[in-house]
């Protein structure tokens, strides 16, 4: 049976950024309704935010501090790739916005006065700007986003994954998708759409992010003809536990407090960087950690010893309560055992190109939150992700609605879904291949090896040829019920993850320099006079090809 | 392989009844039961149906019994001998996943949003310091079920009884100064008074909220007889 919805705005992905553009869309007199592929609050990276929110506002600034400055650390962080406008945008909204997320419901931490904002500092900034509640800042977002969107009588439809952005005259006019229980065809018509899909941790085998992000809003962007910028940008953080299989790539500690071993027993932050040992920059401190396990110098597991045992007791404990119950209940005791760790990824700083709207070169399609590039250039500051999805989805949000008061909506056949069910049938009918799951587990070791912390022209060729093995190769499905069939979700996730991992894999081919997230050994030094560009990436047909836009230094150029 | 787990399955499309189906695994001391689930899905049977998300106790959504037991399934730790099941006073979608919708309806009438007949003046407005730890403590609910799975008044009256994390949800609100809303007449209509107090809510609360507690405070605070 056909499911079929008509509104004015389609919103794809429920996590903080597309429930904030559904919230401000709301506005502007058009319906709108909401779509994730999961449960919303139970889905998504914001949920999972134990971090603050970037905003410096007259009203709680420490002296000193001023929005310019926080642009600045932004740029400098993004080692001059950002977008300059869309940081600007960054600085001068978010303040209004985490008051408005008050208003809505939201409380950040105060001091006892009840008056004042708690500030944190984060990597990367110049001084304590950065709101927050307990270690669930993100949730604490979503919750009042909701709980407006419950008042406001936005259609949610939980569990229906989008697949194909459904474009006619050069312009949105909805979307298709799929009914996960059931694997039933959906079918919106809409005059706009916003993706809100989120990064796309599952590429790799070490990812903090929950397992429901893969990349979708990159594929869908890719198929319709929009192209994506700064892909080869993969933010690694260097401690994700290794152990149990589940907790694989989740956050393992801090580097405030932890010192660093190899399997000799060396503290090896010492040949890599002798000032700031562990404090180093993140990037620095992941190379060194796989320098080592490359030299034969890992753990049984494969990464390196995280040794907090020199802390006074009970520090851990007071510090990160959270962690201190995993180590705890794993059987780490972080006063007397070690802990082995390696590099996971956390975010993905590429994504949709689009402008100071957020809107992409497809009239009609949108987009907000981590699926968007061009905000945090080629690496991103701590406490900017939750900033920039109250920015982004705000203003998404506004210039999808005001998009959508000037055009009108298109009726749409039923057989638009028709893909939809000839892929479940095709698939349903494949019994000779490789289980999904295996597949993408072949998938996160390449990219992983190939493509992850160190680059080399050899290893992303390499990568490349077997993602294209990979892409072609047949797929067996175990079950052939339409009822609560996981196997088929797997099959058409890996599909976007491989488009994903592929561009990722082009861009970073391209980028002949070394530069934020993205290292090459081959080219390991920044070269700010050739490659102080964009890379995008655009599909025509079934082929990948790319781009160079120069970056516009308006607000700030590098020093050298 | 020196692991045996059996699990309830069931498919409401093609089953008459559930049933226990055993599997074996590799048991290893720090293995999680969602370790021990994904380990099942991949290796051995793909048709068994379970729920997870972050991996790490954020959304709630791999809630499961164990031995009897509602737990987050990423956080509880596997042993070699195990009995996992559905959350319990819920529907059931396939073998582990239950239907939170079945629950997640009765949310609506609790007005779960900031209901204020005034803006403030002086933003960021002044907080109540002491009803905020309260605010936060409600807060830190992940609607994972296990409180509403193991209650026994909600098992037995559920048209009468929210159960707990309804009770929870509407609190953050209670606790909340800005709120103009008269919540306690919405919770009259919840049932709130038959509650036991058994407790039961607080020891499996998978994110120590201590629903109980909050239950009480309620009772005593916000619901005058």
């Amino acid at each position: 049976m056909l499911y079929r919805y008509q509104t004015d705005i389609l919103v794809v992905g429920g996590g903080g950024a597309g429930l904030m553009a559904a919230y401000e869309s709301t506005k502007y007199n058009s319906k709108v309704s909401l779509v994730n592929k999961g449960k919303i609050l139970k889905t998504g990276a914001t949920i999972m935010a134990p971090g603050a929110i970037s905003a410096v506002d007259n009203r709680w600034k420490v002296k000193g501090d001023s929005k310019e400055l926080l642009i600045k650390d932004t740029i400098r962080g993004g080692n001059y790739l950002n977008d300059q406008e869309l940081v600007k945008l960054l600085a001068y909204k978010s303040p209004d916005l985490v008051l408005e997320l008050e208003y809505i419901g939201a409380i950040f931490q105060r001091d006892r006065s009840g008056e004042k904002y708690m500030l944190r500092i984060g990597g990367g900034h110049s001084y304590p700007r950065c709101l927050y509640l307990e270690d669930r800042t993100g949730r604490e977002m979503t919750r009042a986003m909701m709980g407006e969107l419950r008042k406001r009588n936005v259609t949610l439809h939980e569990n229906i994954m989008i697949t194909r952005i459904i474009v006619k005259d050069n312009k949105v006019v909805g979307a298709s998708g799929l009914c996960l229980e059931t694997l039933e065809p959906v079918l919106f018509e809409c005059k706009s759409v916003i993706l809100a899909t989120g990064g796309a941790g599952s590429v790799y085998e070490n990812t903090d992010n929950s397992n429901d992000l893969t990349g979708d809003g990159y594929a869908l962007a890719l198929n319709a003809g929009v192209s994506l910028r700064d892909m080869e940008f993969v933010q690694f953080y260097p401690l994700g536990f290794l152990f149990p299989p589940s907790l694989k790539g989740i956050l393992a500690g801090m580097l405030y407090y932890s010192h660093l071993y190899n399997s000799k027993s060396e503290r090896f932050m010492k040949k890599y960087d002798s000032k700031r040992l562990e404090l180093s920059t993140r990037d620095v401190v992941s190379r060194a950690i796989i320098q080592e396990i490359r030299k034969g110098n890992g753990t049984p597991l494969g990464g390196v010893y995280l040794d907090m045992t020199y802390n006074e007791p009970g520090f851990i404990k007071k510090m990160t309560p959270g962690l201190y119950e995993t180590y705890m209940n794993i059987g780490i005791n972080p006063e007397k055992d070690m802990l082995e760790v390696a590099p996971t990824v956390h975010f993905l700083m590429g994504g949709l190109d689009i402008n100071k709207k957020w809107e992409t070169t497809l009239p009609g399609l949108f987009g907000a939150g981590e699926v968007c590039g061009g905000m945090h250039g080629g690496n991103r500051l701590s406490q900017n992700a939750l900033a920039e999805i109250i920015v982004s989805g705000s203003v998404a949000g506004k210039s999808a609605a005001e998009y959508a008061k000037d055009n009108k909506i298109t009726y749409l056949k039923p057989s638009e879904t028709k893909r939809e069910e000839e892929l479940i049938n095709n698939l349903l009918s494949n019994k000779v291949g490789e289980k999904p799951c295996e597949i993408r587990n072949k998938l996160k070791k390449t990219m992983t090896e190939d493509a992850g912390v160190y680059r080399t022209h050899k290893s992303l060729y390499k990568a490349l040829k077997y993602i294209k093995l990979l892409q072609e190769e047949p797929i067996r499905i175990s079950s052939d019920t339409k009822y609560m069939n996981r196997e088929i979700l797997e099959a058409i996730e890996n599909k976007n993850i491989l488009i994903t991992s592929k561009s990722i894999i082009l861009a970073a081919i391209e980028r002949k320099e070394s530069r934020g997230a993205h290292f090459r050994e081959d080219y390991p030094n920044t070269d700010n006079k050739k490659y102080l560009f964009n890379i995008l990436v655009n599909k025509n047909g079934e082929k990948l090809s790319l781009n160079r836009r120069k970056v516009n230094l308006k607000i700030l150029k590098p020093e050298t | 392989m020196n692991g045996i787990v059996n699990i309830l399955r069931f498919n409401p499309k093609t089953d008459e009844k559930p049933y226990y189906q055993k599997y074996n695994y590799e048991y290893k001391e720090g293995m999680t039961v969602l370790d021990i689930l994904n380990y099942i899905y991949e290796e051995v049977d793909s048709s068994l149906s379970y729920s997870y998300s972050c991996r790490n106790g954020y959304c709630g959504i791999c809630a499961v019994t164990v031995d009897g037991t509602p737990v987050l399934s990423c956080k509880k730790l596997a042993s070699p001998k195990m009995i996992i099941e559905p959350l319990k006073s819920i529907r059931v979608i396939k073998d582990l996943v239950i239907d939170r919708e079945e629950y997640e309806k009765r949310l609506p009438k609790l007005r779960l949003f900031l209901e204020r007949r005034y803006k403030a003046k002086i933003q960021p407005e002044k907080i109540n310091m002491a009803n905020f730890e309260k605010f936060k403590v409600a807060s830190r609910c992940v609607e994972c079920l296990a409180c509403v799975s193991i209650c026994p008044v909600y098992a037995k009256n559920q048209h009468l009884f929210l159960g707990p994390m309804g009770y929870v949800l509407e609190a953050r609100h209670l606790y909340d100064q800005r709120d103009n809303l008269n919540r306690d007449i919405l919770l009259n209509s919840e049932g709130i008074e038959i509650c036991t107090g058994c407790g039961l809510c607080s020891e499996v609360c998978t994110h120590k909220v201590d629903p109980a507690q909050i239950i009480k405070d309620i009772k005593e605070k916000f619901i005058k007889q």
